[in-house]
């Protein structure tokens, strides 16, 4: 990626890798095409006219039109919640410089069911917009209790110790959260409601919500991406490079929890999208943060789009959670990290 | 005295997976002798070790011990004979130190019921040997690196075999430890008669304690013989690639390197 | 660790010195075995008199003698009875299948639930109970295949070049993943009324044992304890590295499989009857470890800090309050912990 040429005399500052255009051009047909079959298929599918009456002619009001509108803001709600998560992953990735950093693997899901869970069961809460902060104040503390027990002695928190600090941080907080419910039956139809709702419970309300902080956590990740690549060469280089570190990867940090954490209080857990959508996107256009940042968020769209159209279908008549299918897209991601590192990197 | 035992390589190659190491070998093991293996890093010395001691398997060519191949002797036969330290052996969690060097009597016992009188002894004198048996009951957690080197040691002589492999049995180890080691090894030798081949880094430490030196060179076996035919400045320019005069050693008239290098030279 | 460190000065007085610290070492595991087999039948005794109504203990047996007595026969021959066997049984397989892969792969970590044996197991018999609607002996068979499949999967993506215990553990957690999500698909098309046992089986649970779902798994934990005894010197062996093992003797690929192979039969046909029961397999070996030292074979003891988990849990479940938890949640109430614990202590001594 070092080819810098000068002989035109200007400095290709922003140094584009070389299948960049390619890349986003592919991911954005790929986006549009994931954006229309999320419209047309699903238990039912809708045939093409009925997509167009549905989308252009609000005067038509057949079964099939209505459907195709519900899609609308479950389609937005799954693009929005892909690009928070895959964005979510590399900024985690970026700032742990950890390659199997997802906030599923981090323990971050199961910190924000807990406490949405308590505040269910203990505060009578029951709608999204009262238990969004609570899901992120359990994202964000999980996250840094799972990173501080990884991280303790020698070597800092390699992926092994990280993975293993996740799972069993998320062992201890599902039996917690399991003893919770089992006793009160209204809050487990409640949470279940929440932890299957996936994608498929997003509305207007929903996306409403959730653009805030979306915009917040993007464009942090966006202005920290060029200090991010400092850290990606190591603290002390970082220094050397003036890049206040700690400052950094709080910054970063929060909006990586700010991200999955209203993602996960929206939609439920949902896991792995971050890893697979930065792995995909560094395989493509290298490690540059400047543009893995936004590839992720698009590809992170596309991906949790894509799931939730296979959920949709593979689960026909009903419909299968959008966080089992990319769990089992996703963990032969995590298998194939494993297998090709080296034995000391673990 | 340990019995004498003809234990000798044929042409042997052995590697890893898709990578040759060693490269058709013949060597005859001298019986109740201290043998050294010497050569430059990833000349296969380890790999050769490890062959002979049969933890890996050689493509090609054939190890023998009294006539028979190693291969066809049944494996806790063998472990009554061929003894091995690995280079760095891995310590079970809180484990007593006893209890430890008792392992090594694993191919002297039935598969249940506890220690014979036999394994007492063998485990108490191999302690004694290497002067640990007041950390009998200890912890191995709790010795230094070079009480724990002499565990491993004594270990390896509780196995009572007639010819032991090391690997490397000094590394990571003081200078004070290393002689201490290799004059217990000498000890055990001197003793018992047991054939003793190691690897070792130093080749100063290697002249003065071998009775007989293989010299490695890619692979291939290119000098044997006792220290003095073996170690000159010219085969350590070749087989080291460095430049160095060779003394007799102040102290034990055995043959010493001194490097030349490129400044200092008077 | 209070031995006297003086030095004897010739082989007889060595030997005597060290066959007195194992006399002490073995008397400490006598004791501990034997308090923990007293205190494993008191639990089992306490399963058979608590419950909805407490019989006494002289009833409780005249009943188990088969005598008729009214009530208490069918309370305690027909649900007592098999609810303390299943975790009698359940609670040993589980402790010495856990000490097995943990004292093989020398990490506390690497026991079939970290590595994903368990969900193997888990999703083959979903499966068999939710879409097949297959019997009981179907389903342990199936949960033991898919057991081994799991292994041998994980076995072959982790070989790489070096063998690394770390490596093997990432991609268990991989694989777990993939199987969970299995789980929650076969729950999804399972029918309606399927779903609550399944996810009651799924957490752990003694509730509903039947006197006739246990013959597999008494079977297989007494047809492999022997073999796993047996084998308990080389696994000793195996235990200080692949080189010394052999140099001492021990094949040490098969002694791998066959140790392998014994560990998942017992785990997978003891998944297929209780279902996971969280961290018994965890937590049996490093507590055995504690309790009786490293230096004997500590399969015995293993096993029977399950079985004092297990009923330990299931009477705490059952009685300690208001709401009755399946064994499963206190165990992993109690296990998860633990593993934090542990972690902080490996990390700390960087032994990761």
């Amino acid at each position: 990626m070092s080819n810098v040429t000068v002989s035109n005399g200007r400095r290709p500052s922003p140094h584009i890798p070389k299948h960049f255009y390619t890349v986003l051009i592919v991911s954005l047909i790929l986006l549009g095409t994931s954006i229309l079959a999320s419209l047309a298929f699903g238990s039912r599918s809708v045939p093409f006219h009925d997509l167009i009456n549905g989308l252009f002619r609000p005067e038509v009001d057949t079964y099939e039109a209505n459907i195709i509108r519900k899609r609308i803001s479950r389609t937005v709600f799954s693009l929005f919640c892909g690009a928070a998560l895959g964005v979510s992953g590399s900024l985690m990735q970026a700032v742990t410089r950890n390659p199997i950093a997802d906030p599923s693997i981090l323990g971050v899901n199961t910190g924000a069911s807990l406490f949405v869970v308590c505040g269910m069961a203990f505060f009578g809460m029951t709608t999204a917009s009262q238990y969004i902060w609570l899901a992120m104040l359990g994202a964000g503390l999980t996250s840094i209790f799972v990173f501080g027990i990884g991280s303790l002695g020698r070597g800092g928190a390699t992926p092994i110790k990280l993975v293993l600090a996740g799972a069993a941080t998320s062992a201890a907080l599902s039996s917690l959260v399991t003893a919770i419910l089992i006793p009160r039956s209204h809050v487990m139809d409640q949470f279940r409601f929440w932890q299957v709702g996936s994608v498929g419970a997003g509305t207007w309300g929903s996306v409403t919500t959730f653009i805030p902080f979306l915009l917040v956590g993007l464009l942090i990740g966006f202005l920290t991406s060029p200090a991010l690549n400092a850290l990606a060469l190591g603290d002390e280089a970082a220094k050397g490079l003036g890049v206040k570190t700690g400052t950094l990867r709080l910054i970063a940090a929060l909006a990586g929890v700010v991200l999955c954490g209203a993602a996960t209080a929206l939609a439920g857990p949902i896991g792995f999208i971050g890893l697979l959508a930065t792995h995909l996107v560094r395989l493509l256009v290298g490690a540059d943060l400047r543009f893995v940042i936004p590839l992720s968020a698009v590809a992170g769209a596309v991906i949790l789009t894509v799931s939730d159209i296979a959920g949709r279908l593979i689960g026909s008549p009903g419909e299968l959670e959008v966080g089992v299918v990319t769990a089992f897209v996703g963990a032969p991601i995590l298998i194939i990290l494993a297998m090709r590192a080296k034995v000391r990197s673990l | 005295m340990k019995p004498n035992h003809t234990f000798t390589a044929e042409q042997v190659v052995a590697g890893y997976e898709n990578k040759t190491v060693i490269n058709g070998v013949d060597l005859t093991i001298p019986s109740n002798r201290i043998s050294v293996i010497v050569g430059s890093n990833g000349c296969g010395k380890s790999t050769l070790l490890k062959a002979l001691a049969r933890l890996i398997k050689p493509t090609s060519g054939s190890i023998m011990l009294d006539g028979k191949p190693i291969s066809r002797y049944p494996s806790k036969q063998l472990a009554r004979i061929v003894g091995l330290l690995p280079q760095s052996p891995i310590v079970p969690e809180g484990i007593s130190v006893a209890d430890l060097v008792g392992r090594g009597r694993f191919p002297h016992q039935s598969l249940l019921g506890g220690w014979s009188k036999k394994d007492y002894e063998a485990v108490a004198e191999a302690m004694d040997m290497m002067d640990i048996t007041e950390f009998a009951n200890h912890n191995i957690d709790e010795l230094s690196g070079g009480q724990r080197q002499r565990v491993w040691i004594a270990m390896a002589i509780a196995q009572q075999t007639d010819i032991l492999f090391l690997d490397e049995p000094t590394t990571f180890l003081d200078i004070t430890y290393q002689i201490e080691i290799l004059d217990l090894l000498t000890d055990l030798n001197r003793k018992h008669g047991t054939t003793i081949v190691m690897v070792l880094h130093d080749i100063n430490l290697s002249a003065r304690y071998a009775d007989h030196i293989f010299a490695l060179q890619e692979g291939r076996l290119v000098a044997e013989g006792n220290p003095t035919e073996v170690i000159t400045s010219e085969r350590v320019k070749d087989v080291f690639g460095l430049d160095c005069a060779v003394i007799p050693d102040p102290v034990s008239g055995s043959p010493m390197i001194v490097p030349k290098g490129r400044y200092h030279a008077s | 660790m209070t031995m006297t460190t003086s030095r004897p000065d010739n082989v007889s007085s060595s030997v005597a010195f060290i066959r007195a610290g194992r006399r002490h070492r073995q008397r400490r595991w006598m004791l501990v075995t034997g308090t923990m087999a007293l205190l494993a039948a008191a639990l089992c005794c306490a399963m058979l008199i608590l419950g909805n109504t407490i019989y006494p203990l002289d009833q409780v047996l005249r009943a188990l003698f088969g005598e008729q007595i009214k009530g208490v026969s069918f309370a305690v021959s027909t649900l007592r009875l098999p609810r303390m066997l299943a975790g009698l049984f359940a609670g040993f397989a589980f402790g010495i299948a856990g000490y097995t892969f943990q004292t093989l792969l020398r990490n506390p970590l690497a026991n079939p639930n970290v590595i994903g044996i368990t969900s193997g197991s888990s999703a083959a018999a979903v499966f068999c109970l939710t879409v097949l609607q297959a019997g009981n002996a179907f389903t342990s068979v199936a949960a033991v295949v898919a057991g081994l499949l799991t292994v041998v999967v994980i076995y072959i993506l982790s070989r790489g070049k070096i063998f690394s215990i770390g490596r093997l553990i990432l991609i268990g957690i991989g694989i777990q993943a993939m199987l969970d999500a299995v789980i929650s698909y076969l729950l999804l098309i399972s029918s309606e009324k399927d779903v609550p046992t399944a996810i009651q089986w799924l957490s752990g649970s003694l509730n509903g044992s039947k006197m006739n779902e246990l013959p597999p798994l008494v079977l297989i934990v007494l047809i492999f304890t022997p073999i796993l005894m047996i084998l308990g010197k080389h696994l000793h062996v195996l235990e200080l590295g692949e080189q010394s093992a052999s140099s001492l003797g021990v094949s040490t690929d098969k002694t791998r499989i066959a140790l392998i192979v014994a560990a998942v039969f017992i785990v997978a046909i003891a998944t297929a009857t209780t279902g996971p029961i969280a961290f018994v397999s965890f937590l049996a070996g490093p507590i055995a470890k504690r309790l009786v030292g490293n230096g004997s074979y500590n399969l015995i003891p293993a096993g029977l800090v399950g079985i004092n988990l297990v009923l330990a849990a299931d009477l705490v479940g059952q009685f300690a309050f208001v709401t009755r938890f399946p064994v499963g949640v206190i165990t992993g109430l109690l296990g998860a912990p633990y593993l934090i614990f542990l972690l902080i202590r490996m990390n700390r001594k960087g032994e990761l």
